[in-house]
């Protein structure tokens, strides 16, 4: 790279390779681990083994017993019928814009591996995260504004701000994170408001940074010495940029009423307001640790857990249908793995919760080049193990660089003499869930 | 990708045929030549290009300086080869190229995730950091510094300060214990870093571009699958407290293992059972919580291995208590050994252990000590993984090194760590030192003659000045392998010393070296400059690091805190080398956010605000700029900017901005409860401000005042009861106030909070305990004199966990009370939110905002 002068529009990889579906992405992370029993795959057949052992147990990081059935009722939905529980009945609403992949595969059962292989496609290694392949990749359609945003109210997830590390590639396209706790803006964004000095002042000393820097460069011919002046300008206009964009009292009454209350409603709508103004993906995590990771009394904590978030995501959906922008953004949905249908044991005697499930889970999306109320690919009949189309994260990764128009194994860097990918050597689109 | 061609099986080619082809595997060529000049001006001349001009000697100290110590040089007046002397004789040099070494060395003080059961530190990442310091001012040679680095175990007696040279192996991330992926790093930052190869590439597949076949990989990890961890003394120094611990902790750990040993064999005929059943016990990477009533997955996959490896042979008895027995526990640290226990002795083991650890860190009077490897008794002969997998194990390949360098005799003295290193140094072995002078070169000049420091494979770039580059590295070997008189020999060359204030079309890029490429300052060279500019610079050297801006670090960026897990933001937006990989050179990105923390982060306004009190002194404006510039630039300013600077400061139209009264009416501090008097005892305030909390310093939690912090919104109470935090309102005017508050402790677990409201003259008026619950803390007409104040004070329960709080009062006047026109005015309202986020507003003054722009400067930033 050497000499080269290198703005964020000069690091990016390239065009896309195909005409994009979606032009921006928005991942709702259920960190710990969404039981996919009590969401979106639903398993009648646990309650006729209610109290004995599934044939199709598995091993786990933990001791399980007898099938545990889901203590939440599904219904169908939607033109295409697909049964939600009711933890999601608002989302629900939106299922025929929704594809369900109920085969989805992780390869160990434990969070960590597992939200690196999710969020950078590899259990083990320091990879970059695909937020930071699709702002290699595509840029951000707004240079005001950071392309890849991750917000996680109140502390960092497990593995912190590995989710969204650029790794080997330049530290610009690494995740902003975004304690969304905080209403302030300077408390949002790291220098995002001079603590020390009023946009009058600044731009004063804006004119004369300027000027200094302008006699330095006619003695030279230094390309970065022009980049380094204009990313001051740049930084200038993030200010206001950002400020305006993550202040959601701009909205009316009725959309922040759409959204709700809590801070996962100010968290979906602020992600809106990013989308709408360019960024690339923002991704919503659910809170510090692993909120999702309910080894114990599963019915009283899923069911707090989705009513923050049922009524944020259907809004969402909502609200950018009505704008136009659901057809161009792509909505994720989904954790590192599932649960296992079966109950989790302590000393023997039962959690009333569920441990971790790798085998097989579900995630969903809908919006920009989704064929929505789709099911594709099952479980077993207990939910166990993924069996019609088991889907690895590679093919769920290949899908959304497809869906951006990126072909997965064309976006590549090369580092320690290899080419490296989101996707390593794996990776199949998904073509059933396409529109 | 080269994955699948290798399937073809037929791309492959003799190994040897490459070899001869490529150039970085061909012997070093004996070259004529002279200078280094003579290189470059002939490969200039033949494109019809001449050497740029001279730089000047500012331009020259300044650019030595940088170079070689990362600082702004103290004066530019010696003369420039006794400059050159002096920078090399500083210890300030080594903390300098230290940086450049630990960047290859892929150095972090912390060891990335880990169970909570483990301490997150190094124990050794410290000493090892000091250690490469000590060596570059020693000028150790460079074929001893890579030996110690991989082989010190087997080269100098114990207790040798020289041991914890071996953190270079042992510093990569932990990958949750699993060992092909600790192996893996190893393997890579010894080959990338030494010899510029891409082995790791082999893990999988035959190397698709260079003659690496997968046989090379296992041949290596064999050597370090031989090689055990172990935490060891590096002084002959003792500590009868660390002695105590130490041994608690190997008593602890030889009881387990027996204990172990015996449950395992206890259990054979189990575990041969077990064997046949392999899918119920999953290999290392999946994590099972397993008590001592479980078989243990890692011991059935040992088992069975055994069974193979003995064939007709029965596992009883006497074999089961034979040394290579899978129910063996090798006597090793606990992070060679944790996958032979249960989950629950895991977790005792490490703690056990971490309290060894941590008694290390947090003394730094404490023996250094070093995690080294050590070369385990039966050493194990690899078997290739097919494609990576470790499930698909393929031939057995002896401990050898690479097959690159000609007939590869098997590894004869112990794992082979010793002999692999003696071939990396070997002087016939043309690749070390081409690699070496290379990474120097690339250092001074911005760009390697080779541009891919780390890879010389062919897919590497090939040399720009090969004959060079050759000449170079012959007479690195030749010097001893001496650094500093590689440095001196390219610094004290014409092409060194060229302005770079020119450029030609006809070379754009400067691969061929008519002029100098300007420097840019690294994050670590821009913030050292900086607080040097300010006089505030701390230059003690080694010892543990400090948090990169807490406000009493002032020592150089080297010695910030470098927690892999946790980079802080400033030092990635400014491409700080990843800590989890080998990083030979930085990306240099130019991107807003770096402009957005020159603005605004507190540090660039700290220095700026010390320079402008260093430079109040002088008499004169003019005095004070020439100062300022001196400082900053090492020169005089023009007549112009002379001339412009001091228009700036005297056309100074700074308002100050009328603070919002309110924000005046709060203060932030922390002090203890006294229930009998119903007030706060000792309230002094929190002295630290970092834009968006009061605090005892920049890092949070700190060593001042532990977690006790105020926010806008609420705030966590220090550490014991003695450091209650204190939210002050104090009464502007005299007459009767409401207050409106809620008071929320939202996490369920610890035991809870404490919360008071008094008056300064009436003493407690609520109070309140809660956990995972809020409270409604209201009151109405309560009459105040003017600087009466009300304090809203938290402090932990019994004891401190999980005590975070939101609790942001109002405070109005009482209705009733309000005098002449107006009715509830919100205007009148204190809200302890907003007036925060009003927090603080002293505007810079000219000179201030004068000095912060020259910090910013684009010749701030670069050096000509």
């Amino acid at each position: 790279m050497g000499m080269a002068a290198l703005g964020l529009a000069d690091l990016q990889a390239a065009k896309p390779h195909f005409a994009p579906k979606a032009k921006r992405v928005i991942h709702f992370f259920l960190n710990g681990g969404p039981s996919h029993v009590d969401t979106f795959d639903p398993k009648p057949a646990l309650k006729l083994y209610e109290g004995k052992p599934v044939p199709s147990h598995r091993i786990t990081e933990r001791k399980t017993g007898a099938a545990f059935p889901s203590p939440f009722k599904f219904q169908r939905y939607g033109q295409s019928g697909i049964e939600v529980s009711e933890l999601f009945a608002k989302t629900a609403a939106h299922i025929d814009d929704i594809a369900v992949i109920r085969s989805m595969q992780a390869q160990v059962p434990n969070h960590e591996p597992s939200l690196m292989l999710m969020n950078c496609g590899d259990s083990i290694q320091a990879r970059p995260s695909m937020g930071a392949w699709l702002t290699y990749g595509l840029g951000s359609a707004n240079e005001n504004l950071p392309g890849f945003i991750a917000m996680c109210p109140g502390g960092m997830p497990i593995k912190s701000a590995e989710n969204w590390q650029s790794a080997f590639l330049p530290g610009a396209f690494q995740g902003t994170y975004v304690d969304s706790k905080h209403e302030a803006v300077d408390r949002l964004i790291e220098n995002i408001r001079s603590p020390h000095a009023d946009s009058r002042v600044q731009l004063r000393q804006l004119e004369l940074l300027r000027h200094i820097n302008e006699s330095h460069r006619q003695q030279r011919s230094d390309p970065r010495l022009e980049a380094r002046i204009q990313s001051f300008e740049l930084a200038f206009r993030m200010q206001i940029e950002a400020a305006d964009a993550f202040d959601v009292s701009k909205e009316p009454q009725h959309i922040r009423e759409l959204y709700g209350e809590g801070v996962h409603a100010r968290q979906t709508l602020i992600a809106r307001r990013l989308l709408e103004r360019g960024v690339r993906m923002v991704q919503l995590w659910h809170g510090a640790g692993q909120p999702w990771d309910n080894h114990d009394n599963i019915e009283t904590n899923h069911r707090k857990l989705a009513a923050q978030i049922d009524q944020p995501i259907a809004a969402l959906l909502h609200d950018l249908k009505q704008r136009g922008m659901l057809e161009d953004t792509l909505v994720i949905w989904g954790g590192e793995f599932g649960r296992t249908p079966t109950v989790e044991l302590s000393g023997g005697k039962s959690k009333l919760g569920r441990d971790h499930n790798h085998y097989g889970f579900s995630v969903w999306m809908a919006g920009g080049g989704i064929k929505g109320g789709t099911v594709y690919g099952s479980t077993d009949e207990f939910g166990f193990a993924a069996q019609d189309n088991p889907t690895s994260v590679h093919d769920l990764h290949a899908t959304i660089l497809h869906l951006m128009g990126i072909n997965h194994e064309e976006l590549t860097y090369r580092y320690a003499g290899r080419d490296f990918r989101l996707t390593d050597v794996y990776g199949e689109v998904i073509t059933p869930i396409l529109a | 990708m080269f994955h699948r061609l290798l399937q073809l099986g037929t791309l492959i080619v003799s190994t040897s045929l490459l070899s001869a082809e490529h150039w970085a595997f061909q012997p070093l060529k004996p070259v004529k030549g002279t200078s280094i000049d003579e290189f470059i001006q002939k490969k200039l001349a033949e494109n019809g290009l001449k050497p740029s001009p001279p730089a000047d000697a500012r331009t020259l100290a300044r650019r030595a300086s940088f170079d070689l110590m990362g600082l702004p040089p103290e004066r530019t007046d010696v003369p420039y080869e006794q400059f050159v002397d002096q920078l090399l004789a500083s210890p300030h040099y080594g903390e300098q190229w230290a940086r450049h070494w630990l960047d290859v060395a892929r150095y972090s003080d912390t060891k990335g995730y880990v169970y909570a059961r483990e301490e997150k530190s190094w124990v050794h990442a410290t000493p090892y950091r000091d250690w490469v310091v000590r060596a570059l001012n020693e000028d150790m040679p460079y074929d001893r510094f890579l030996l110690l680095q991989i082989a010190a175990d087997q080269v100098v007696p114990p207790k040798s300060p020289d041991l914890v040279a071996m953190g270079f192996l042992t510093l990569g991330r932990r990958f949750l214990g699993v060992t092909h992926d600790i192996i893996d790093d190893r393997i890579d930052v010894v080959t990338r870093g030494t010899l510029g190869l891409t082995v790791a590439c082999a893990r999988c597949h035959d190397h698709k571009f260079d003659p690496i076949p997968t046989r090379d990989y296992y041949a290596l990890y064999g050597v370090f699958q031989s090689s055990a961890e172990a935490l060891v003394p590096a002084t002959a120094a003792e500590n009868a407290e660390l002695t105590a611990l130490v041994k608690k902790n190997r008593d602890l750990i030889t009881k387990r293992r027996e204990e172990q040993m015996a449950r395992t064999r206890t259990r054979s005929a189990d575990y041969s059972k077990a064997v046949t059943e392999l899918e119920k016990y999953p290999e290392q990477g999946f994590d099972q919580i397993i008590d001592e009533k479980d078989l243990n997955p890692f011991i059935v996959h040992r088992w069975k291995a055994w069974l193979e490896k003995h064939p007709g042979v029965e596992l009883a008895d006497e074999a089961l208590k034979s040394l290579d027995s899978p129910a063996h526990v090798p006597d090793e640290h606990i992070a060679n050994i944790e996958m032979f226990f249960p989950t629950g002795i895991i977790t005792e083991l490490w703690k056990s252990q971490g309290d060894v650890d941590r008694f290390l860190i947090k003394n730094n009077t404490t023996p250094a000590h070093a995690t080294i490897l050590v070369d385990r008794p039966l050493p194990s002969t690899p078997r290739v993984f097919t494609r990576g997998n470790p499930l698909t194990k393929g031939d057995e390949v002896p401990r050898q090194f690479l097959s690159t360098f000609g007939s590869q005799q098997p590894f004869k003295i112990g794992s082979g760590r010793l002999e692999l290193a003696q071939a990396i140094i070997d002087p016939r072995n043309p690749l070390t030192a081409r690699v070496m002078v290379n990474r120097i070169w690339q250092h001074h000049f911005g760009r390697g003659l080779v541009s891919t420091l780390s890879d010389f494979g062919k897919q590497g770039s090939p040399p720009s000045h090969p004959e060079l580059l050759d000449w170079l590295a012959q007479r690195f070997i030749d010097s001893g392998w001496s650094v500093k008189t590689m440095h001196r020999h390219i610094m004290l060359s014409q092409t060194y010393q060229q302005s770079s204030q020119t450029s030609d079309p006809r070379d754009p890029d400067n691969r061929l070296l008519s002029r100098m490429n300007p420097h840019r300052l690294s994050f670590e060279e821009a913030r050292d400059a900086w607080l040097a500019a300010a006089g505030r610079l701390n230059l003690r050297m080694g010892g543990r690091p400090d948090a990169l801006f807490a406000s009493s670090n002032t020592r150089r960026t080297l010695y910030a805190l470098v927690d892999r897990e946790n980079v802080p933001t400033a030092m990635r937006t400014f491409d700080f080398a990843n800590p989890d990989l080998s990083i030979p050179q930085r990306t240099e990105t130019t991107v807003p956010q770096q402009a957005l923390f020159g603005l605004n982060h507190p540090f660039v306004v700290q220095q700026a605000k010390a320079l402008v009190q260093k430079a109040a002194a002088s008499k004169s404006d003019e005095a004070r700029i020439r100062l300022i510039y001196a400082k900053l630039f090492q020169r005089s300013p023009t007549h112009d900017e002379l001339a412009f600077a001091q228009r700036f400061v005297q056309a100074d139209t700074t308002v100050v901005i009328a603070e919002a009264d309110h924000t005046k009416s709060w203060q932030y501090g922390y002090g203890e409860w006294d229930e009998g008097t119903g007030r706060v005892k000792n309230f002094k305030p929190l002295p630290h401000f970092t834009g968006s909390a009061w605090q005892g310093d920049e890092a949070w939690p700190n060593e001042k005042l532990g977690w006790a912090q105020l926010t806008a919104e609420g705030g966590h109470p220090g550490n014991d009861r003695k450091h209650a935090v204190v939210r002050r309102w104090i009464a502007p005017a005299g007459g009767t106030y409401d207050l409106h508050s809620t008071l929320i402790h939202e996490p369920e677990v610890g035991d809870g909070i404490r919360a008071f409201v008094s008056h300064s003259r009436l003493g407690k008026l609520r109070s309140t305990t809660l956990l995972g619950s809020k409270a409604d803390l209201n009151l109405d007409a309560i009459a105040f004199q003017t600087g009466d104040t009300f304090d809203f004070i938290v402090d932990i329960g019994n004891g401190l966990n999980s005590d975070q709080f939101l609790w942001p009062p109002k405070i109005t006047p009482s209705v009733t009370a309000i005098t002449g026109a107006g009715g509830d005015s919100p205007s009148d309202a204190w809200d302890a939110r907003q007036d925060f986020s009003a927090q603080p507003k002293s505007q810079l003054n000219a000179w201030e905002q004068l000095v912060q722009v020259l910090m910013l400067s684009n010749e701030f930033m670069f050096v000509d």
